[in-house]
């Protein structure tokens, strides 16, 4: 045992007798770690990757526009509609951002919608991966996000995909269900724009049921992907329900980017509480009605992202919480009242929230002239028997495979956000690649988590974010479709970028090489983005300082070798 | 003559030039290093400037935090502070807390092969204190700042300076200012450089490489190590004693072990302190012995700091001066001591004569040059006591001597006296070598020669070695 390792002339261990000293050496390893918002992305983006590439330019010599472009290739590798995810994600990524613990989160989700826009504007094009071209023709049904990843990852790997969609244009819910101000048609028909061009047979008014079966579809391709969504609305199953002036959330958003005419009245009740019933309110305050959020929870249960709830409130829709309806109450045919059962919250339910119960006997009524119920949402298979299915929903494996030559992804295997749906797809498309190519399963990130305290916040500066701009909160209402929130600046970005830790990976901060006395770290004459120094252990004289000093977690302890 | 008037009116035309560079009001000093060097030129820099009504800008750069335990926060040290230092730094208003300081020592134990010999304090004066330079070793639990350097740099932050937690990594002249840049891409012109950064960060090499003139000092190696004992064993074992080792081992000039709260701080010197040197020095029963049951515990954080052992050559330049262990210190000894005085004496120069390479030069380098010279003297002072260490024979004169004079048989301790300065810096080498020639103390190191190696006392040495403390 020896106090640390040394170079190999002075040591004469083989000589000398055990030392009474135990070996108590701290020497480092490089190992780079995940960082949490990576760990907390449903699509485990290499968030801190691109950012990365645009915070180090400096010093890997790349121009500020090299940069953004690496920093958007970086980013399409997982998702290839960086501008609308940009602007509809309720990114967990940023709450799980370890800069949180020292000032604010890194303003990812802007980030995001910034290189989106970036790639957008300097006409940037997917480019396929290395390697030979595919035979295996790939069937795609849905464009909707799940869809799109999948068909994208396949088509940059170099198959021949054909990508099905039922109605006139592509996008799935993108298209349908999320308002204008919140993501504008163009911004989503751009990026899809990309796909196409990388090669992907977009096929419109494609339905599979009786006329297209999915048997049909086997026999054309070698596999497929089924993307369909859950676009069944679930109703509440109460008096009243059926008829006009009733709308479920998905139809009447549909309706509404569709440009036609809803009637909802003056007064509009909606009944829910997920991001549905947030933006079918806000879409029923731009029809210049009043409008009342009934839900049977209260705040702090609702699953809709917080920004979105502000935003309703300043926009004037009201809320009523611990609210039930019991029924609709129609008055020759049109829509009177909603009668409403008083909630209580009682213990938490599977999913942790607490579950309203009802307060017998206190019901009373709200008079509105429409009611739009936005609870929730399943698929619909009426028309492709035979898949497997659990409580109606695709029983796929974690890798999305239904069967032989199926997969799937996206909201028909479970309601989640867009996010996750993409990740499902691109997944989904690794999972088949690999199959394909006979390769077994691609190694996906190995990396141990950065644990918090391995980050050592004190070391940076302290820089409040800086938030994306937003028109003015009395124009919303007044110019309804306009989008509300902007893109950052370049400098705003840049900025941005620069505030991010890198937890778990090097940043090039010199720390360790300027307080290695041994001279153990060498500087690469190449630097790349995260890569920096070379470390030599064998002169290491193992003291551990440069663990303790570097910022990022990137220097763990070497696990000793006995 | 011609040759002479030539070179007059050159050095002239270079004066007059230089004699452009100076202080004003709006003047910004980069001080590189936050460690006690920089925090005290800081100090008296403000103080002075507060004096010639001088308004200043005076940014430190130190990226690390004195707060945090364990090497990350430490300036790597032993630790010690004389009283006279303690003394000087009171009359500048620089009052030590009490729980900065981890032990007030009032003795030194003299560990030798021959025995062990315990030397008190020579009168109040020469008491010295055991501090840590960051916030205690690797998994100690602070309870509140106890960082000496900690300290220091929150009186320079209450004198007006600024701590810029960056970590500057290169100088360079540009135009009439020097510019620091950082790793993180920020840069900053000033008026006034001042490197403190010691020699155990990278940053002096870029110094000199930006300077033909400067030349980097010369280093060894040492070892440096904390022994987690706990306050009662502390107590029991080592007490308010500083325990010093003389053994024969080849190039160790000398071992201590400092008690500090829970904690015992091991310093190792000597010429480039290797794994080899180190793994010996651990086997020696002398070390050993000063542990329960003889068994030497595993310790809590090691490092292998550089000490300067030569002084820089010009450690200054036309606003550039380099402060502390990165231009100049004491040899093996009172490096906090070196770094007060060369801290105030380029403080004073800056403020009160210029900053152009020929102030520094009138001002500030005749210091250095006076350390330096006791430096070489202190190098033979170890040489000869490298000697002594040597033969067991001198080694036993010199523990006879110091425990008869420990035991009051002799007005003037001159023995102890001299073994105390050398090892606590509280004297310069220069007083201790003229010690050493006078004629009592040679005469009495010479009796006791003679006394300790005749074969019935080395029979009665022999018996009672050990029992001197």
């Amino acid at each position: 045992m020896k106090l640390w390792d040394r170079r190999p002339q002075t040591s004469r261990s083989e000589t000398d007798p055990a030392p009474d000293a135990p070996d108590f050496s701290i020497c480092p390893e490089q190992l780079q770690k995940a960082p949490p918002c990576q760990l907390h992305c449903p699509n485990s983006g290499d968030i801190r990757g691109w950012l990365g590439i645009i915070a180090q330019r400096e010093k890997t010599g790349l121009s500020l526009e090299e940069a953004y472009d690496r920093a958007w290739r970086r980013l399409v590798e997982f998702n290839p509609m960086p501008a609308t995810i940009g602007r509809i994600c309720p990114h967990p990524c940023e709450t799980a951002c370890t800069r949180s613990d020292k000032d604010e989160p890194i303003s990812i989700n802007a980030m995001e919608r910034f290189l989106g826009d970036w790639g957008l504007q300097r006409g940037l094009r997917f480019t396929p991966l290395d390697g030979p071209g595919r035979d295996e023709s790939v069937g795609v049904i849905g464009s909707g996000p799940a869809g799109i990843s999948f068909a994208y990852q396949m088509a940059r790997r170099k198959y021949p995909v054909t990508l099905y969609e039922r109605s006139t244009s592509p996008g799935g819910m993108l298209r349908n269900e999320i308002p204008s101000y919140r993501l504008p048609v163009d911004v989503l028909e751009r990026e899809i724009e990309k796909i196409v061009d990388l090669g992907v047979d977009l096929q419109l008014g494609m339905d599979v049921g009786p006329g297209l079966s999915l048997e049909v579809l086997r026999q054309r391709h070698r596999l497929l992907f089924l993307g369909m969504g859950a676009q069944h609305a679930r109703g509440l199953g109460i008096p009243g329900e059926e008829g006009a002036g009733v709308w479920s959330g998905i139809e009447f958003l549909r309706l509404k980017k569709e440009g036609r005419q809803v009637s909802l009245g003056s007064r509009v009740a909606v009944i829910g509480g997920g991001n549905t019933a947030i933006d079918s309110a806000r879409s029923a305050r731009r029809e210049g009605a009043e409008v009342r959020l009934l839900y049977r929870r209260s705040r702090d249960e609702m699953p809709a992202a917080d920004q979105e709830i502000e935003d309703a409130i300043t926009e004037g829709v009201s809320f009523e919480f611990l609210v039930a309806p019991l029924q609709i109450i129609r008055d020759d045919q049109q829509v009177r009242a909603v009668e409403v059962q008083q909630m209580a919250l009682g213990d938490p339910d599977a999913t942790g929230r607490r579950k309203p119960v009802a307060m017998t006997g206190d019901t009373r009524r709200v008079d509105v002239d429409a009611v739009i119920v936005a609870v929730s949402q399943d698929p619909e298979f009426d028309a492709i028997p035979g898949l497997p299915l659990d409580h109606g929903w695709l029983k796929a494996g974690d890798d999305g495979r239904l069967g032989a030559g199926l997969w799937a992804g996206g909201d028909d295997r479970g309601l989640g956000i867009a996010s996750l749906a993409i990740s499902q797809g691109r997944h989904a498309a690794e999972a088949a690649d690999a199959e394909l190519r006979g390769s077994g399963a691609t190694p996906g990130s190995e990396d141990a988590a950065t644990a918090r305290d391995q980050v050592k916040t004190d070391f940076y500066q302290p820089r409040l974010a800086v938030h994306p701009p937003r028109r003015p909160e009395e124009a919303w209402l007044s110019d309804p479709d306009a989008e509300i929130t902007g893109t950052l600046t370049s400098e705003e970005a840049q900025y941005e970028a620069d505030r991010c830790l890198s937890c778990g990976l090097c940043i090039g901060c010199e720390q360790c090489w300027m307080y290695c006395n041994a001279g153990g770290f060498v500087r690469l004459s190449q630097a790349e983005t995260g890569t920096y120094y070379a470390l030599l252990t064998d002169i290491c004289e193992g003291c551990g300082k440069c663990i303790e000093v570097c910022p990022t977690g990137f220097l763990s302890p070497r696990p000793s070798e006995n | 003559m011609i040759a002479t008037s030539r070179g007059f009116a050159k050095r002239w035309a270079r004066l007059a030039e230089s004699d452009q560079y100076s202080l004003s009001s709006g003047s910004r000093v980069a001080v590189i290093g936050g460690g006690p060097a920089g925090s005290m030129f800081s100090y008296f820099l403000l103080n002075f400037a507060e004096i010639t009504n001088l308004d200043l800008q005076v940014d430190i750069y130190e990226p690390r935090f004195f707060t945090h335990c364990g090497p990350a926060g430490c300036n790597h040290c032993g630790g010690i502070v004389s009283e006279s230092l303690l003394q000087r730094l009171a009359t500048e208003g620089i009052e030590l807390p009490s729980h900065v300081v981890q032990r007030g020592m009032e003795s030194y134990t003299l560990h030798m092969d021959v025995g062990t010999v315990r030397l008190n304090a020579p009168g109040l004066e020469k008491r010295i204190a055991a501090v840590y330079r960051g916030n205690g070793p690797r998994e100690s639990e602070p309870l509140h700042q106890i960082s000496f350097d900690g300290y220091l740099n929150e009186l320079a932050v209450e004198k007006g300076a600024r701590i810029v937690r960056r970590m500057a990594t290169a100088m360079e002249r540009t135009g009439d200012c020097i510019e620091i840049s950082c790793a993180d891409g920020h840069h900053r012109a000033y008026d006034l450089a001042v490197v403190a950064t010691g020699i155990n960060s990278h940053f002096v090499e870029s110094v000199c490489g930006s300077t033909a003139r400067i030349r980097q000092p010369k280093k060894t190696t040492t070892f440096i190590s904390e022994f987690r004992l706990g306050r009662s064993m502390i107590e029991e074992t080592l007490g308010n004693s500083m325990h010093v080792f003389l053994l024969d081992i080849p190039r160790l000039e000398f071992a201590a072990l400092i008690p500090k709260g829970d904690y015992a701080t091991l310093c190792m010197l000597g010429d480039d302190i290797d794994d080899e040197l180190i793994q010996s020095f651990f086997r020696s029963a002398e070390f050993k012995q000063c542990f329960p049951d003889a068994i030497v515990p595993p310790h809590a954080c090691h490092c292998l700091p550089r000490i300067n052992v030569q002084t820089a050559r010009y450690p200054f330049d036309d606003r550039i001066v380099m402060i502390g262990d990165s231009g100049t210190t004491r040899l093996f000894k009172d490096g906090l001591g070196a770094a007060y005085r060369t801290a105030k004496a380029a403080a004073r120069t800056a403020v009160f004569h210029g900053v152009s390479s020929r102030d520094f030069e009138n001002h500030f380098w005749p210091l250095c040059r006076t350390i330096d010279a006791d430096n070489r003297i202190g190098k033979f002072v170890f040489s000869v006591s490298g000697l002594i260490q040597k033969a067991r024979f001198s080694r036993r004169a010199v523990l006879r001597m110091t425990a008869s004079e420990q035991a009051g048989d002799s007005p003037r301790k001159r023995m102890s006296e001299i073994l105390w300065d050398i090892f606590s810096g509280s004297a310069p080498y220069r007083e201790i070598l003229g010690r050493a020639f006078h004629p009592a103390y040679v005469g009495g190191l010479i009796w006791n020669l003679a006394a300790s190696n005749w074969p019935s006392a080395r029979r009665r040495d022999s018996e009672t070695a050990g029992q001197g403390v």
